[in-house]
């Protein structure tokens, strides 16, 4: 008596349909994603309703929480050296605006501080920088 | 004489590099990219400093640090606020608002005062210190 040969025979599984949808997810983060900000790491700016475009400006400054500004990650500014770069860039003098990118948590006192240096420097707009966020449906 | 046939066989192509090569890129962009979307809010310059300037008398709102807020010196509420600057500003589009924040704000209570004031039409909003919060160490 022969009997049947019950050895489960190996089939080789499609990938197509996964490639296809790794491409698709591809698209999605390139159509949806713009390439990552370089903000100081723990620096979380102002969240606002308000969906004004972001543009960028001539020279950003951070505020951290610790209500220090920085030009960059690890170079802490006054701003007095500040308003010396300003003059010496000649922003004011082109009638740049200034960017500053505040953390949501650091005081209003230095933010008033930034705005009347720059002010007496001879910058006229300033640009605070926020994260949109939908606006709570009533 | 009958020869041998022979047939090509089709190359089997191998698909794990392309795969790996894949997923290589799904990580990079997912790990490149950002996805919150950024706004900006314009501070125009301080009164008396060559900004722009309104033949009407600005209107002064003080914000606390207890997020506690006043317009013109009067309490008043976000509603309020909105209420009264869409008022002024449909009078005259250049209306100047002065925000005066405590200096123990912190600036997100700073923005979503801006945010009432700009969902209300007010094109120009100054930042000055409350009269009442100079730090005497500044002179």
């Amino acid at each position: 008596m022969q009997l049947k040969d019950t050895r489960r025979e190996i089939k080789t599984i499609d990938l197509l349909p996964l490639i296809n949808v790794v491409f698709l997810l591809i698209l999605f983060v390139l159509i949806a994603g713009r390439p990552s900000t370089n903000h100081p790491s723990g620096l979380e700016v102002a969240r606002s309703e308000i969906e004004a475009t972001h543009q960028g400006a001539a020279l950003s400054v951070w505020l951290k929480q610790d209500d220090v500004f920085y030009l960059s990650d690890k170079q802490p500014v006054t701003l007095g050296e500040l308003a010396h770069l300003v003059k010496e860039k000649g922003l004011a003098a082109q009638g740049l605006p200034l960017e500053l990118i505040a953390d949501r948590r650091a005081h209003a006192k230095q933010l008033l501080a930034f705005r009347r240096a720059m002010a007496r420097a001879g910058v006229g707009e300033i640009r605070l920088k926020t994260e949109i966020i939908a606006a709570a449906s009533n | 004489m009958q020869l041998a046939r022979r047939q090509r066989r089709a190359g089997f192509m191998g698909l794990t590099p392309l795969i790996d090569m894949i997923f290589l890129l799904l990580l990079f962009f997912l790990l490149g990219s950002d996805f919150v979307t950024y706004g900006q809010s314009r501070l125009a310059p301080p009164r008396g400093t060559g900004g722009e300037s309104s033949a009407a008398p600005p209107v002064v709102i003080t914000l606390a640090a207890t997020g506690a807020l006043s317009w013109n010196g009067a309490p008043a509420d976000e509603a309020l606020l909105a209420r009264e600057t869409a008022r002024l500003v449909a009078q005259n589009a250049e209306q100047m608002l002065v925000l005066m924040p405590a200096g123990e704000a912190d600036i997100q209570q700073v923005t979503s005062v801006m945010d009432v004031l700009q969902g209300a039409g007010a094109q120009s909003i100054t930042l000055e210190r409350d009269v009442f919060d100079i730090d005497l160490a500044d002179f």
